[in-house]
């Protein structure tokens, strides 16, 4: 679910993030916004239902993490907020100072939340300080080093925090290519190929430097079936990508974007299973999915409905990519943003 | 500064406060949406078509505010509430995460082809969006007053060898008594929250004299549909809320109507100050047996004073508790008497004519939102002390390792974001209300009507 959240939101992410850079005027910053604006709200429900699946499955985990994130999570919040105030409200009046100022709040706050969700899954793979109490609370930084005491901004975190905006921007990019034509669209055809370009040296990067700070990942990645299922999803999604990228297939290069995000997140996923939460203090204090969980009755009793409940989402869904299918053209069409 | 429950609390209850001001009119508005949209599809009225159109854009800015003032609440269980989340989060979880997948799903996905789709989908599939963002709000309050209902009266669950609760039995939690009658409480009170709205707007318009087709038909459907739900808010949805309330949660129920003394032939107070100290109520006016006959349903009844419970039982605020329950009640009664008036005047023909009561009607509309609110704040203090009624006290709950001034930063940051966000809001709704209904072309803004068939 929660990878479902960072496919379809990191769209919108990665488009607002480039806002400035693949819109140069009003109405194709207009443009820009059209294309995910009647969207987002639907895209954040699924951070909302992941956030209240993670009460169900995983109440001790959330106890745990969101409290000690508190003031990095509060940041998420606000971002969020102003992302969506900008989107409703910029277009609400024409004139133009009015609308670059939102504009900004829009690009600003979208940098921000790719920042700091590259930042919460470096924290995720690096390990938190849970001490003997089971609980942490941690400070912005320290003295980034990835070890003992750590904060939340280290040279890890950070550069994996380099690689998600990066990489939510290719994705951003990538959508755009799909969803716009004229100007706009010429840049982000160069603005997609550009950073898909850089995005597998970032790749290697952050791998060397995970396999410093986690040794033990990569071993655990060659035990598991599902690490392997995802690396063959990466394999086929990158071949999408870059044929898609090559020709004129739009949406065969944005289905690979989206392989590529879903397979990354699914083999960090495995890779780091049965841990959750890894104490960076001592591994006895660590969170297992299995101490994290829930009592199996919950879970159980949720599997009634939760099948049921996805049936229906994924209804919605092509319901809404049907109905939002098709090009965003500039200066007309706008719907109202 | 040391009291870090107190800020927790404090935190918590102006989110969800300010929160709850914006999904209450949504649900509100929902059902005229539905029926405008029905009567132009099934008659053909332009008339209800144009109204729907002026009302979907209100409904889409307010829907949007409390999306985005939504989702912090969420995080806060986890965030400020951490105690609370590892001790009840495998029950009240199964809701929240039900309210994501099955509600807020349908409401969202349907919501921006509401506001901005008429065009492109066709009247029927305009209609069904309506629908669907009417069922998926009304739908999304069920789950969430299921969880608050667990917090109130707690079944189904059973607790866990390491001392959590897990559910037990999922058909019980999610048909509790208390969330049925709630339930229907709150949403009646939602629909006077839309009413009143709608009613504010027809009775502006009509004392501008602008807009007076469309100002006349607010005004009729508000009155009628005002005057119902006003009488539903109180009876039986407001009797049966308050007979629960003596049923499970006695302390409350004492405290709420500043009874300090146990005894028969209870009263109703109409005024007075309650003065905990002292432990009696200052210059009170009151109706004997009244409370008996409302709790219990016979005059001579016994309804049991604070004295009656060991005083770490007590709702830890109540002074709040006592003025919040009589502003509501309060509120509510004069709801039922200006809507019958309205109904009544509007029988005889002079509703548009009389300005004083066209006055009264527009200058009504924050009521509600403070009936509501004081709604709830009842609701939640008489809750006190516990998080979990009898099972777990609210002083257990917050994340200690979150520090009371990490907890005050975090909260007037919240504060200053939430206030810039309603100047915004209160200024673009003010923009809709003066632009007015007849100037909305059937693909909104104007600026996109002539491009058809390409809504990207």
């Amino acid at each position: 679910m929660l990878t479902m959240f960072v496919v379809l939101d990191g769209w919108d992410i990665g488009a607002g993030a480039l806002h400035f850079l693949v819109a140069k005027n009003d109405p194709e910053r207009r443009q820009v916004i059209a294309a995910i604006g009647p969207l987002w709200s639907w895209h954040e429900v699924w951070l909302v239902a992941a956030g209240g699946t993670f009460v169900l499955a995983f109440p001790e985990l959330m106890a745990v993490s969101f409290s000690g994130f508190y003031l990095a999570l509060w940041m998420v919040l606000w971002s969020f907020v102003l992302r969506g105030i900008s989107i409703e409200v910029g277009g609400h009046i024409n004139d133009s100072l009015w609308r670059s100022g939102w504009d900004f709040v829009f690009a600003a706050s979208n940098v921000l939340l790719a920042i700091l969700f590259g930042t919460a899954l470096g924290n995720v793979i690096r390990g938190v300080p849970i001490d003997g109490s089971g609980m942490f609370s941690m400070s912005l930084f320290t003295d980034f080093t990835a070890r003992g005491r750590v904060g939340i901004l280290d040279w890890y975190t950070l550069s994996v925090a380099v690689f998600a905006t990066v990489l939510l921007s290719a994705h951003g990019a990538t959508y755009l290519r799909l969803k716009t034509v004229g100007p706009v669209h010429e840049r982000s055809v160069r603005l997609a190929r550009l950073l898909w370009s850089v995005t597998p040296a970032l790749f290697v990067v952050v791998s060397v430097e995970t396999s410093v700070v986690r040794p033990e990942l990569f071993q655990a990645m060659f035990q598991r079936p599902l690490a392997w299922i995802s690396v063959v999803v990466i394999g086929a999604a990158v071949w999408a990508l870059a044929t898609g990228l090559r020709g004129r297939a739009e949406s065969r290069a944005f289905a690979g974007s989206c392989g590529v995000i879903a397979g990354l997140l699914a083999g960090a996923g495995a890779s780091l299973f049965p841990v959750v939460l890894h104490s960076t203090l001592s591994p006895e204090h660590s969170m297992t999915a299995y101490s994290g969980a829930t009592a199996e009755r919950g879970l159980r009793t949720a599997l009634f409905w939760w099948p049921v409940a996805v049936a229906l989402a994924l209804t919605y869904f092509f319901v809404i990519m049907r109905i939002y299918s098709g090009k965003v053209r500039p200066s007309q069409d706008t719907q109202g943003y | 500064m040391d009291d870090a429950a107190f800020w927790h609390r404090l935190q918590f209850a102006f989110t969800i406060t300010y929160h709850y001001l914006f999904p209450q009119l949504t649900m509100g508005l929902a059902w005229f949406l539905v029926y405008w949209k029905w009567r132009a599809l099934r008659a053909g009225d332009e008339r209800c078509a144009a109204a729907a159109r002026f009302w979907a854009k209100i409904f889409g800015l307010t829907f949007a505010v409390g999306v985005v003032t939504g989702i912090p609440m969420e995080f806060q269980f986890g965030t400020n509430w951490s105690g609370f989340a590892k001790y009840a989060g495998g029950v009240v979880g199964q809701t929240l995460a039900m309210e994501g997948m099955f509600a807020f799903m349908l409401e969202s996905a349907f919501v921006g082809a509401l506001v901005w789709g008429e065009e492109r989908l066709g009247p029927r599939m305009h209609f069904l969006a309506a629908l669907g963002v009417a069922i998926g709000s009304w739908l999304s309050a069920y789950f969430i007053l299921v969880t608050n209902a667990f917090m109130q009266h707690p079944v189904g669950h059973t607790v866990h060898g390491s001392g959590v609760l897990v559910i037990q039995d999922l058909a019980a939690y999610l048909l509790n008594e208390w969330a049925l009658i709630q339930f229907a409480h709150n949403q009646a009170a939602a629909l006077v929250t839309g009413t009143f709205a709608v009613t504010a707007v027809g009775a502006f318009y009509a004392l501008r004299g602008e807009h007076t087709r469309q100002a006349s038909m607010y005004l009729r459907h508000g009155t009628a549909v005002g005057l119902v739900a006003t009488v539903l808010v109180a009876f039986p949805t407001g009797d049966a809320q308050a007979k629960i309330v003596a049923k499970y949660q006695e302390p409350a129920l004492a405290a709420m109507e500043g009874r300090f003394e146990t005894g028969p032939m209870a009263e109703i107070t109409l005024i007075g100050q309650p003065n905990v100290k002292e432990r009696r109520l200052d210059n009170p006016i009151r109706l004997p047996g009244l409370l008996s006959f409302l709790a219990y349903g016979t005059f001579h009844a016994d309804v049991r004073g604070l004295d009656a419970f060991p005083q770490e039982t007590w709702p830890t605020n109540i002074e709040l508790l006592y003025y919040a329950f009589h502003v509501m009640a309060g509120l509510g009664t004069i709801f039922i008497g200006l809507m019958a008036l309205s109904v009544l005047q509007r029988l005889r023909g002079q509703l548009e004519s009389g300005r004083p009561l066209l006055w009264a009607l527009m200058l009504a509309f924050p009521f509600p939102f403070i009936a509501n609110t004081a709604g709830w704040i009842t609701a939640e203090l008489g809750r006190q002390p516990w998080l979990v009624y009898g099972l777990y006290r609210t002083d257990q709950g917050y994340s200690t390792v979150v520090s009371s001034g990490d907890v005050l930063f975090t909260l007037i940051g919240m504060a200053g974001m939430y206030f810039v966000l309603g100047l915004l809001y209160l200024y673009l709704i003010g923009r809709e209300v003066a632009h007015g209904p007849d100037a909305i072309q059937p693909s909104p803004y104007g600026e996109s009507a002539e491009a058809k068939g390409t809504i990207g």
